[in-house]
């Protein structure tokens, strides 16, 4: 938590107050201290200077004591020691007085002079050691020479001790008094300081527990604001945390994180390692480089913000399950600032799988809105009868393909067994869907002749590798069926609900037990003749388009394609306008090169013939090479190059029909696969016909399909 | 629609099965789609799922096939109530392995068990992925049907 100005100051004023208290106390404790040495100093001279009153009448009433001895011829060595030792204990006194240095006074001073002038006078006195007395017969005990000097030395000092003593005494009582007051008054300035010091320690005390109060209040506040930054941190639902210089995490973090990342050991872990494991090497280094930059001091946030590129990151961890799951990151960056630049990086993480996977979402309905529409749009365009047979000859044909992935397999021939036929169904699915206009069928078939594609490739195939298949079957079929919803919604809105045609789409009859695209077309599609051509001329349209060709589409005799061949018709005659606006006619440059018409000419005519129907369909394109054909032959592996170059021109025009040969190296929606003109052989051999090819390169290429009178049901398998 | 990786944890789940539990792995035979209500063996082990997909996925195999299995794990029991059990055990391996890879997405239930060629009803225009499972010379389905 920061403090703010006010609790710093209060701080700052606590510890003032305080150190200026304490420093009080110490005062007060120091003066205390030395005022109670000095007193205790001041009560011992008083002591003393008490004890020295009685000393100078002690000496003068001893001397005099010593006189009477002496007078008395009585014992006076006691006397004499008496004397001796009290004036030794004054003496001494005396000077320990003055030695202390407490006592500057005058009386002292005075004292000291006196004493000094008895010096002299008692010296001799207690000095004396002699014998003061002469014992004899006769006169009894007498004063010896000595001890006749003795006495007079006593009486002279006896007489100087009653003159002074007096004075002497006088002198150490005032001194005494002195001594009194001075004590008197260190004691009262003790008490003083006494009181001051305990008013300091009143105010310290005071002091101390409003800063424990005040330290408490903060420590309190303190602890709350860590709480609600802890239940901050445990409930909010982004990740935070810090990054430090080295671009380490730091010791606090949200608990959202740890869900994130399914980890908690975050302290001290670089940014790096949060993120190895979990994403790609080079969006790792992306993310590492980024933040070295965010330390960047001249870098501006606001164009840091913009090149972020942990904005949405995925993210592939454990889903607790023992499984992995794909989670999408959202990584925003802050700069925390201190006085010396950038402190810390604040990372902020929010977990956006739901909203991206929400947006892919959206993105996935408004792309099938999208398709809807444009197919709603496609399907304005076709006639709903002809919609609808498509419609069940696309579900048959799908219907016949999951037939042959029905079929049991173990080995990869029989797998691969089924790759061809699956081709030519899908093929032939496609061609149609292409000539409605029906992209988003077409495309739909399309993916999966890439998957079919991609399985002719592998070396063993398992029925693991269908999987997708199967799926894109699944969808494909789930796609017609809101096509065929949708016509009859755009029928019943053209013609209202209860017309015809309408009711004819809505009670649409499932389609019969399936059989191959080359056989079934003749039964199974109710088509009508009528349809060929606008259907034809939509096809030829969007090829020239796509192909960025330009050719006119001349059609004759269509009408008379009797019901049971329409089907067939419809299905080479798409093939064979796909395979002339690729590879037929010339882009408009080569053609003006060649001086041929800009415009290319593609005409078809159905007429009837001696023994049956003719359809023939000519283009005035390039023609078909036969070397070309024998090289892309060898290229695509379908014969080896001694085989290619022992072939004849027929053999080699033979090639065109022959499963998986394109001259086309790339696969585009219209050609490539090498199953278009495959399909146009087996169609036209499964109802008994025949179909021929002549050629010039550089000027045109036949096709000649000659068919029965009659329906060859008989001839399909 | 089903997603190939979603429809590639069942697989995994019923063939891992018999990879651990017989020491022989089996494989899967072309996939196809069904609509209308599928033909089970006599035993059928069921999971319901719903949350992000509602269906179920089931696991059919013939009596054949189980006594077979029972055998290659060393089992002498070939009752009834032992081969219910092992299609149990087969149908609680994919629902670990479901739970494992969708995690919270997928409500799985508790597998259970129906013998007999029983008519197990489906949602009327939902189309089954049948996944055929073969072990040695024996066929068993996987039947994923979820919307």
């Amino acid at each position: 938590m920061l403090l703010s100005g006010t609790d710093r100051r209060r701080q700052l004023i606590t510890a003032g107050v305080g150190t200026v208290l304490t420093l009080v106390m110490g005062l007060v404790l120091f003066v205390g201290f030395r005022i109670a040495t000095e007193m205790r100093a001041n009560i011992a001279a008083l002591q003393t200077a008490s004890t020295l009153q009685t000393y100078p009448d002690d000496i003068t009433r001893q001397l005099a004591s010593l006189r009477d001895r002496l007078e008395a011829r009585a014992y006076s060595g006691q006397a004499l020691e008496d004397l001796r030792g009290t004036v030794r204990r004054f003496d001494r006194q005396l000077k320990e007085l003055n030695a202390t240095g407490y006592v500057h006074s005058q009386e002292l001073t005075r004292a000291l002079q006196l004493w000094q002038e008895y010096g002299p006078v008692i010296e001799p006195v207690v000095s004396f050691n002699g014998q003061p007395y002469v014992d004899s017969d006769t006169a009894g005990s007498t004063l010896s020479r000595d001890g006749r000097t003795h006495y007079a030395e006593v009486k002279r000092a006896q007489l100087f001790a009653t003159d002074n003593s007096r004075t002497l005494q006088v002198q150490l009582a005032t001194l005494a008094t002195s001594l009194q007051r001075d004590a008197s008054g260190a004691a009262a300035r003790l008490r003083t300081l006494l009181s001051i010091g305990v008013l300091a320690a009143l105010v310290l005390a005071a002091a101390a527990v409003w800063f424990q109060f005040t330290r408490a209040r903060h420590e309190r506040a303190a602890r709350e604001a860590q709480d609600q930054t802890r239940d901050i941190l445990m409930t909010v639902r982004e990740g935070f945390f810090l990054l430090d210089a080295e671009y380490r995490i730091g010791s606090v973090w949200s608990d959202a994180l740890t869900h994130m990342f399914g980890r908690k050991d975050f302290a001290g872990l670089t940014f790096e390692e949060l993120l190895k494991n979990l994403v790609p090497a080079s969006t790792l280094a992306t993310a590492t480089k980024y933040i070295k930059l965010l330390w960047g001091e001249r870098a501006h946030e606001n164009l840091m913000k913009s090149i972020n590129p942990l904005g949405q990151l995925e993210i592939t961890m454990d889903n607790g399950h023992g499984g992995k799951e794909t989670r999408y990151l959202q990584f925003d960056f802050h700069r925390v600032m201190g006085p010396a630049g950038i402190k810390q990086v604040l990372c902020a993480v929010g977990d956006i799988t739901s909203s991206v996977l929400l947006a892919r979402e959206l993105q996935e309905s408004q792309d099938n809105a999208n398709a809807q529409l444009d197919m709603m749009l496609a399907m304005m365009h076709v006639d709903p009868l002809q919609l609808v047979s498509f419609l069940d000859g696309a579900e048959t044909g799908l219907k016949l393909v999951n037939t042959i992935l029905k079929e049991p397999a173990r080995t990869d021939a029989e797998f691969r067994k089924k790759l061809s036929g699956l081709f030519r169904e899908l093929h032939s699915i496609k061609g149609e869907a292409s000539a409605l206009s029906l992209s988003s069928i077409a495309s739909r078939v399309h993916t999966l002749e890439d998957i079919v594609s991609e399985l002719k490739k592998k070396a063993e195939l398992s029925g693991n590798d269908f999987l997708p298949m199967v799926l894109k079957l699944d969808e494909l079929l789930a796609h017609l069926r809101s096509v065929r919803e949708m016509a009859g919604r755009l029928t019943a809105l053209k013609e209202g609900a209860h017309a015809a045609p309408a009711a004819a789409l809505a009670a649409v009859p499932a389609p019969a037990p399936v059989q191959p695209a080359a056989a079934r077309a003749p039964q199974q599609f109710a088509r009508r003749a009528e349809d060929l051509v606008p259907t034809l001329h939509a096809l030829a349209e969007r090829l020239a388009q796509d192909q960025g060709k330009r050719f006119k589409l001349k059609l004759a005799g269509l009408g008379d394609v009797p019901a049971h061949y329409v089907g067939t018709v419809k299905d080479c005659l798409i093939q064979m306008l796909r395979n002339s606006a690729v590879h037929g006619i010339e882009s408009p440059e080569i053609r003006q090169a060649l001086t041929k018409q800009d415009v290319g000419v593609v005409s078809v005519a159905f007429q009837k013939a001696a023994d049956g129907f003719e359809l023939v369909f000519e283009d005035d394109g390039a023609g078909i090479a036969p070397d070309t054909l024998k090289a892309a032959a060898v290229r695509r592996q379908l014969v080896s190059e001694d085989e290619a170059a022992a072939m004849d021109t027929r053999t080699a025009m033979a090639l065109i029909f022959r499963p998986g040969f394109s001259t086309q190296d790339g696969i585009s929606m219209d050609a490539g696969r090498g199953v278009g003109m495959d399909v146009v052989a087996r169609s036209v051999y499964a109802l008994g016909g025949k179909i021929g090819v002549s050629t010039h390169p550089g000027r045109y290429t036949r096709f000649k399909i000659s068919l029965p009178a009659g329906a060859a049901s008989s001839a399909v398998a | 629609m089903l997603h190939e990786q979603e429809l590639k944890t069942f697989v995994e789940g019923t063939t891992s099965f018999f990879e651990v539990a017989a020491q022989q792995p089996a494989s899967i035979g072309s996939p196809y789609l069904l609509e209308g209500t599928p033909a089970v063996h006599e035993y059928t082990g069921i999971i319901n799922i719903s949350g992000k997909r509602e269906g179920v996925v089931m696991f059919t195999a013939p009596k054949a096939m189980l006594t077979v299995l029972l055998m290659k794990m060393q089992e002498n029991d070939f009752s009834h109530e032992t081969m219910r059990d092992l299609v149990g055990e087969v149908a609680n391996t994919i629902s670990g392995n479901a739970r494992r890879d969708f995690g919270r997405e997928f409500v799985i239930s508790v597998p259970s068990v129906l013998s007999g060629q029983l008519k197990i009803p489906q949602k009327p225009g939902l189309r089954s992925f049948i996944i055929p499972i073969n072990w040695r010379s024996h066929s068993a389905k996987l039947v994923v049907s979820l919307t």
